[in-house]
């Protein structure tokens, strides 16, 4: 058995010869047959002055210097569609794919086959495809020097081949997908980050093709990496049973984030997809949208009740667990929760012991409700010269408080 | 301090509208348009005002095309003639593209030497300088940010509108000379049927339909956000043929009027300001060609290094090291460095130099345009957002008139020319 190599370039308009010897046509196409064998070549597509016919490997009894067929012309099937094919010159060539090995999306020059004789038959494997120089200088220059010349330079140029087994192709249509057994089996294996950086490199219909063919864990994981903006695009892409599915799968707060970006339509309609579980934890989660007040505010802060000196204040702050910054100003609410007033940590410093704390609370009292945006409650610290600002709900209980800290991470993201 | 607070919040409302349609129409109004339109208007006076209108109905037709193709498809423009058209293509148009784009790149180091020769610095400093500044703007990654700077500056060219309004040019003459159809025996002159491929050339240049389609790609818009980026583009172009028409105009009641017919330099173009600015029209002037110049010259260099590096298959952009794209940051150095070192030759006449490279963008434009049209047919690639019948009849004329220009214009300067 012998092997040697060939170039899907080289193959492509060579003249193809029936068993009578004489010259039939060129070779238009070398197609797979997925179902049957992802690596041997299945047929070529050989263009005669009566159309575009199949012509079986099988039938073909050498390669070189011109494709000899063993059988007539008229045994070769004229090709009406090419279902269940993959056509290496139109799917592949100067395609994208994904190397799984090399973890990136390249474009590829050529593709090389392994040419092997069994029982004095040529067989053609596909060995993988050239991304390199080699394939593109080769199809720049096919026709243009003389052969053997070119086989010689090609001889010096360095290959950059990613091996078959490490190709995996990018196909839109979700019928062909099936048909020509494209999954992402190899890709699926890739970190999630490495993905998510695979499928930032894509276009939107592929990426969106690449989204419906991963398992849902995977799909979750890579989602959670990729940039919001790419998430939403892919999440909008997605029909709203695959969306819910994917995110049903990735963190709450991560599935609350991207489902805030969306329209509240469309958030709507994935929410009711999803098992009844997660959906309540994201729910919850949305409720305190991202840019209001509700979402910003901690809930560690010290509030006391009306009548409290600073005494009582002191001695809360001993017992306070949550964090310094938190203990700034100190909360005076009544019984039923309603805020009344905020005294700042100096004031309580520099008063007598047992000063009743209402005396000393700061006027105006400035709060802001829960449903404020983010830049309305900027502007109350920047306006007023805040360290805190107490959040209140409809009925004025307080709810929580914003410190700087939040201000800053909100604005940085704007930057 | 609340005026200037209001007035930081409306600049950032304006840059959050922006869209790359109006920034591609802003870069389109570089070195090479300042000086071919100057020119146009101290040469030929109104003759050439007819082309503003075809232009821009053209421009906005051939920039809306590119934006579609790009939300539609997420792809740029040389990704798509590469799966469409196979390697050999490809690399042909990739190498005219890399060409002429080398041309405008030199002419926007023929603006910067150009503009800070005014303040008497030799370009035999500003040029290496600046050089360097645009390469580092890019290989540290700040070109966001600096784009902002450049952008606010280009507000300057609004001045060519006042001083197109202060020159008091003949108004009803030149408003006559835009809807006035051009007199064919015109054509015959060699030197007129030039200066129409270069500013047809200048306004609508090849480069800017791979940067725009590469922006759209780039900012993710998609088949639902179009309708924003049409209109982004339609403003644009309009923009930019207004500050076109204006410039022309200054010029044609500046120079062309006093019989100051050829611009040798950038103190020759300087000259259409003066009834605005008087002795500081130099300043006006030079500080803003040196913001246009910059500004485009760090766009050009980068967008032709993408275009072809996508188009041929080699790892791109700026977010890689230079050891993984190192085809990518070559190429960029390169054109950067070559189109610097152009500019040093001893006594090359700028302008001219700056002109031509505009005409070379005029004679390649129907070539991009072939494949613009070819592909935006495609309903397997565009599906329902294929052309309509109007912007096909638009694209294809103007491909055919700029071929037959072009023809006419080899034809005369081989026959030595009718005069």
């Amino acid at each position: 058995m012998t092997m040697s190599t060939l170039a899907l370039s080289e193959l492509l308009g060579s003249t193809v010869y029936d068993s009578s010897g004489t010259a039939k046509g060129r070779v238009h196409e070398v197609a797979l047959a997925p179902q049957e064998d992802r690596c041997k070549i299945a047929v070529l597509i050989v263009k005669t002055s009566t159309g575009n016919r199949l012509l079986p490997i099988g039938a073909v009894s050498t390669i070189n210097g011109g494709v000899r067929a063993s059988s007539a012309l008229g045994d070769w099937v004229l090709a009406d569609g090419a279902e269940g094919l993959l056509l290496l010159s139109r799917d592949l060539l100067d395609q994208q794919v994904i190397d799984v090995h090399g973890r990136k999306v390249v474009r590829v020059n050529d593709v090389d086959f392994l040419q092997e004789t069994a029982l004095g038959r040529p067989l053609l494997k596909v060995g993988g495809v050239d991304v390199g120089a080699r394939g593109a200088i080769r199809r720049l220059l096919k026709g243009v020097v003389p052969a053997s010349a070119l086989r010689a330079l090609l001889q010096r140029v360095p290959p950059r081949e990613i091996p078959w087994d490490f190709v995996d192709l990018i196909e839109t249509d979700p019928a062909r997908r099936v048909k020509l057994k494209i999954s992402h089996e190899r890709l699926a294996k890739l970190h999630p980050a490495d993905i998510a950086d695979i499928i930032e490199d894509l276009a939107p219909d592929e990426r969106e093709a690449v989204f419906e063919t991963l398992d849902e864990g995977v799909a979750a994981d890579a989602m959670e990496e990729l940039e919001p903006k790419v998430q939403k695009a892919v999440v909008e892409s997605l029909d709203n049973d695959r969306a819910a599915d994917i995110v049903e799968e990735m963190e709450p707060d991560a599935a609350a984030d991207l489902l805030a970006d969306l329209d509240e339509d469309r958030t709507a309609e994935i929410l009711v997809q999803m098992q009844p579980e997660e959906r309540q934890e994201v729910t919850e989660l949305l409720e305190f949208r991202e840019n209001t007040a509700a979402g910003r505010m901690t809930t560690e802060y010290i509030a006391l009740p009306v009548t409290s000196t600073t005494n009582d204040a002191i001695d809360a702050m001993r017992t306070f667990e949550g964090r310094m910054e938190n203990m700034s100003t100190i909360f005076l609410i009544d019984s039923k929760g309603t805020l009344v007033g905020a005294v700042p940590l100096a004031k309580i410093v520099l008063a007598p012991l047992a000063t009743p704390m209402l005396g000393l609370a700061q006027e105006p009292l400035i709060s802001s409700h829960e449903d404020a945006k983010d830049k309305e409650f900027a502007e109350l610290f920047d306006k007023y010269n805040l360290l805190t600002l107490p959040v209140i709900d409809h009925g004025n209980r307080l709810k929580g408080v914003i410190t700087p800290d939040d201000v800053i991470n909100m604005l940085r993201g704007k930057l | 301090m609340r005026f200037l607070r209001r007035w930081k919040i409306q600049i950032l409302v304006f840059f959050a509208v922006v869209g790359p349609g109006f920034i591609t129409a802003n870069v389109d109004n570089d070195a090479g348009g300042i000086f071919t339109y100057s020119a146009a208007g101290a040469q030929f006076g109104h003759t050439l005002l007819w082309t503003m209108i075809p232009i821009t109905v053209a421009l906005i037709v051939v920039q809306e095309m590119c934006a579609r193709m790009g939300a539609v498809t997420g792809k740029g423009l040389s990704d798509l003639i590469r799966e469409e058209f196979g390697l050999r293509i490809t690399f042909l148009m990739m190498l005219g593209i890399l060409i002429t784009n080398f041309g405008n790149i030199i002419a926007e180091f023929a603006g910067i030497a150009g503009s800070m020769e005014l303040f008497g610095i030799s370009k035999y400093y500003s040029v290496p300088v600046c050089a360097v500044i645009v390469w580092l703007i890019v290989v540290k990654g700040q070109y966001k940010s600096v784009e902002k700077v450049f952008l606010a500056a280009s507000f300057f060219y609004i001045t060519y509108i006042f001083a197109g309004v202060l020159a008091k040019p003949a108004w009803i003459e030149a408003l006559m000379a835009t809807v006035k159809p051009p007199q064919l025996a015109a054509f015959k002159q060699d030197s007129y049927l030039y200066m129409v491929i270069g500013v047809v050339g200048t306004t609508i240049a090849p480069w800017m339909q791979f940067y725009l389609q590469s922006s759209i790609v780039e900012k993710g818009v998609t088949r639902r956000q179009y309708k924003t980026s049409q209109w982004d583009v339609i403003v644009g172009c309009i923009f930019t043929d207004v500050v076109a028409w204006f410039i022309i105009v200054a010029c044609a009641a500046t120079l062309f009027v006093h019989g100051h017919h050829e611009i040798r330099d950038a103190a020759d173009a300087a000259q259409a300001l003066r009834p605005l600015a008087g002795d500081y029209a130099y300043i006006l002037f030079s500080l803003g060609l040196f913001n246009a110049s910059l500004f485009a010259a760090s766009i050009l260099p980068l967008s032709t290094a993408y275009t072809v590096c996508e188009g041929l298959g080699f790892e791109s952009g700026v977010g890689k090291k230079f050891s993984e794209a190192p085809a990518f940051y070559w190429l960029y150095t390169i054109l950067i460095a070559a189109g610097a070192i152009v500019i040093l030759i001893p006594g090359l006449p700028l302008v001219k130099i700056t002109v031509l490279s505009q005409v070379v963008n005029g004679a390649v434009l129907p070539f991009v345009l072939i494949f613009m049209l070819l592909l935006i047919n495609k309903k397997e690639l565009m599906g329902e957002f294929v052309n309509k019948p109007v912007f096909n009849v638009i694209a294809w004329s103007t491909t055919v008139i700029m071929i037959v220009l072009t023809l006419l214009l080899v034809y005369g300067t081989v026959h030595g020319g009718a005069g």
